[in-house]
């Protein structure tokens, strides 16, 4: 249904490829086959911030329904790569599509609707009762009855008796459920998730870890970046590894293990 | 219809949560009756004699709409709250109407307060053209919460320093302060007629300002 | 590679060589074909009317250069390239020095013009054109100023490139509002004479091109400056990549 966008793709090397390095090959056999369905595809996505190279020619393609954790050190631009993913931040050059559509600055409120993401912080408002943070969210996406899909949500998340309470009462951990339960208001398809396991004591962890798997049981395709390799592997079915401003592996979880991994991150290097 | 909607649900946020915390208002309303007081000390009683009244409210009125549009601003960047605004899928220009008018509604509501308080310490007579002092005054509000808004989305980046908005709005809304100050001595002074020539540059300064500040919101908007 | 030292090539020496030259013949001009004094009972400009035919210039440089902060930040918002905003600061430096030098020339001229009539007039009245200048001059000076408190470049830009397009909109009200200010009686004016005429044509010629030559070493030097915090960043970062 996007004939243009394919079009285009199967033609990544732009002139800014003139440089020394050669193209990562992913683009080239897999775009034709995968562009119209991907859920997020990258092609030769390049951000630069205050002139800095933060990300150099990233290609990659994730599935709908896939279940990928993005790895790397601190500063190796996962978060940067969520924002331009959630359409908070535009690529400085290269096309970045989201389900077959591409990503710009005035990319359609219909393709924002279909994504979802958990931040480093909350993104709620303190003053505000859970239940009433959720409804307003859940009316900007034009939900018919915000306030009982808000209900739900909460209920979902374990804080139903606490819905009234103000925000700023709650703990980290329950923040976090109240943030996660905004990201999922609108039921996304695809669901970024960006260091969700921050600041959370080992039952909350836990709660988070099997809410994930149960978004991913539902089809929802996720992206979540984390600092601890072990349990990304353990929860993510691909990897994909961000060093030097590149991907450096693009790989199945159950192929690697987290030795090897943390080599590709550049650790023993050091 | 459904932009109206959204600018209605998104600026009544901003009015719940003033109205739960009660931050803002309280601490502009005091900004605005100390600013009035320190002139009205420093003056002598026969400067203050009528004539001042506007340059006296305007200085009331620019701090005060300056520390509005921080705070408003404020409330956007706690916990990131801006970016969930930005993720969901409304125009970028409906959080820019609504941002405006709740500043609107904290400097109208500064007005309200501050106003009449320098009328009673400075024996102001608004009475001669009571209608034109606030027509005047709420033309120039507009125009200046306009560009306020504008630029306390700018800077929306929580290292910025203080004091930095202010640096930014005030030689902007220069124009303003020149043509409602000579407006009201005509008026009130002169007992000249409300001319329309000069109310055309606050309505020019206001449309402007919006429409450019409308255009660039799409572009500027980042967390 | 930016650490080079900048050698003034031949064309831009011949560029300064002929910018003075005609700065040199415009004095000539200003020596041999205005008049040495303009006198009128209540206007008195005396030699100081000379100053009109660089100031004239000069205000119309400085729109030129309000213009293009304007243009420039129109540019950025769209490219996100900071090049534009290298430009913008250089053309909101040189509206800052030719703003300042039309609003002292103005007050010198307005100091003497009313030297003799008035003299309780002194160096400051907020007469429409004198508060226009200061308040453009303003306008430029905050440009300027806010610059060094933002720290990340990106920000800086967009912020800077914002206030340099309300700003550009906002000259022609300012215009306007100071023209409603009470304005002293200004007697109708003698009609130029084809040579008063001729040298302030003139005198457009050596200010645009001073204006475009410290536009374009302003301009170098912002950026030649950003690439030397970026090479400085870039070697201190040296990834480990193969």
């Amino acid at each position: 249904m996007h004939a243009a966008s394919t079009g285009t793709s199967t033609t990544p090397e732009t002139p800014q490829a003139a440089d020394s390095r050669p193209p990562e090959d992913v683009s080239a056999p897999t775009t034709t086959a995968t562009s119209t369905t991907a859920a997020v595809h990258a092609v030769n996505m390049t951000k630069t911030i205050d002139e800095r190279l933060i990300l150099d020619r990233i290609n990659f393609t994730i599935r709908p329904g896939q279940y990928v954790t993005l790895l790397g050190a601190n500063g190796a631009g996962k978060s940067t790569m969520l924002r331009i993913l959630a359409s908070l931040s535009q690529p400085s050059r290269g096309k970045l599509t989201v389900f077959g559509h591409e990503l710009t600055r005035a990319s359609s409120p219909s393709l924002r609707a279909r994504i979802g993401m958990i931040g480093h912080q909350p993104m709620l408002y303190r003053e505000l009762a859970a239940v009433e943070n959720l409804t307003f969210f859940g009316r900007l996406y034009g939900l018919p009855d915000a306030r009982t899909r808000a209900m739900e949500l909460l209920e979902y998340v374990g804080l139903a008796d606490r819905a009234g309470d103000p925000v700023k009462a709650f703990s980290r951990g329950m923040t976090q459920r109240v943030a996660i339960a905004r990201a999922l208001m609108h039921e996304p398809d695809l669901l970024l998730a960006d260091e969700p396991f921050a600041g959370l004591d080992a039952p909350s962890t836990r709660m988070v870890e099997l809410m994930l798997a149960r978004l991913h049981d539902e089809g929802r395709t996720i992206i979540l970046t984390n600092h601890d390799i072990t349990q990304s592997l353990r929860l993510a079915e691909h990897a994909l590894v961000l060093h030097g401003r590149r991907i450096a592996l693009d790989e199945p979880t159950a192929d690697l293990d987290p030795e090897e991994v943390l080599k590709k991150v550049g650790w023993t290097s050091c | 219809m459904l932009m109206l909607r959204q600018i209605y649900w998104l600026a009544s946020k901003d009015i719940l949560i003033e109205a739960r915390s009660r931050q803002t208002i309280g601490l502009v309303v005091v900004l605005g009756v100390l600013i009035i007081v320190v002139l009205g000390l420093g003056l002598e009683p026969s400067q203050t004699s009528g004539f001042s009244a506007t340059a006296i409210l305007w200085v009331a009125y620019l701090f005060g709409g300056v520390l509005c549009f921080e705070k408003t601003m404020a409330v956007e960047r706690h916990d990131e709250a801006l970016a969930g605004l930005l993720l969901a899928p409304i125009d970028r220009g409906a959080i820019y109407i609504a941002k405006l008018i709740s500043n609107l509604i904290l400097m109208f509501s500064l007005a309200i307060v501050v106003t009449p308080v320098a009328v009673l310490l400075f024996h102001f007579d608004l009475s001669a053209a009571l209608g034109a002092f606030v027509l005047i005054m709420s033309i120039s509000m507009v125009g200046f919460a306009a560009v306020g808004t504008l630029f306390s989305a700018t800077i929306s980046s929580s290292r910025l320093q203080g004091g930095l908005l202010a640096m930014l709005i005030f030689p902007i809304s220069l124009p303003l302060v020149i043509t409602s100050s000579q407006l009201l001595l005509r008026i009130f002074r002169g007992n000249q007629e409300l001319s329309f020539s000069g109310l055309s540059i606050l309505i020019a300064f206001d449309v402007i300002f919006l429409v450019a500040s409308w255009l660039v919101f799409e572009l500027i908007l980042e967390p | 590679m930016a650490q080079k030292k900048r050698i003034p090539t031949p064309a831009i020496i011949v560029y300064w060589v002929v910018t003075l030259g005609l700065f040199v013949g415009g004095l000539f001009l200003l020596a041999y074909y205005t008049p040495a004094n303009l006198r009128t009972p209540e206007y008195d400009a005396g030699a100081a009317q000379k100053i009109f035919y660089i100031h004239l210039p000069i205000a119309i440089n400085t729109f030129v250069a309000a213009l293009l902060v304007g243009v420039a930040g129109v540019a950025y918002l769209i490219g996100r390239r900071l090049v534009w905003d290298d430009f913008a600061y250089a053309a909101g430096k040189t509206a800052v020095l030719l703003g300042g030098i039309v609003l002292l020339t103005g007050v010198i001229w307005g100091r003497s013009a009313w030297w003799n009539a008035r003299p309780w007039f002194v160096w400051w009245e907020w007469t429409p054109r004198l508060t226009f200048s200061l308040v453009l001059w303003l306008l430029y000076v905050v440009y300027l100023m806010i610059r060094p408190s933002i720290e990340s470049a990106n920000r800086r830009a967009l912020v800077c490139a914002v206030y340099g397009i309300i700003a550009f909109l906002d000259v022609p009200l300012v215009y306007f509002s100071t023209k409603l200010l009470p304005d002293l009686h200004v007697p109708p004016g003698q009609a130029m004479s084809s040579g008063m005429k001729w040298t302030l044509l003139y005198w457009f010629a050596p200010i645009t091109m001073m204006h475009v030559g410290i536009l374009y070493h302003r301009f170098c030097l912002n950026r030649d400056e950003r690439a030397l915090y970026e090479s400085a960043y870039d070697n201190e970062q040296t990834p480990a990549v193969a």
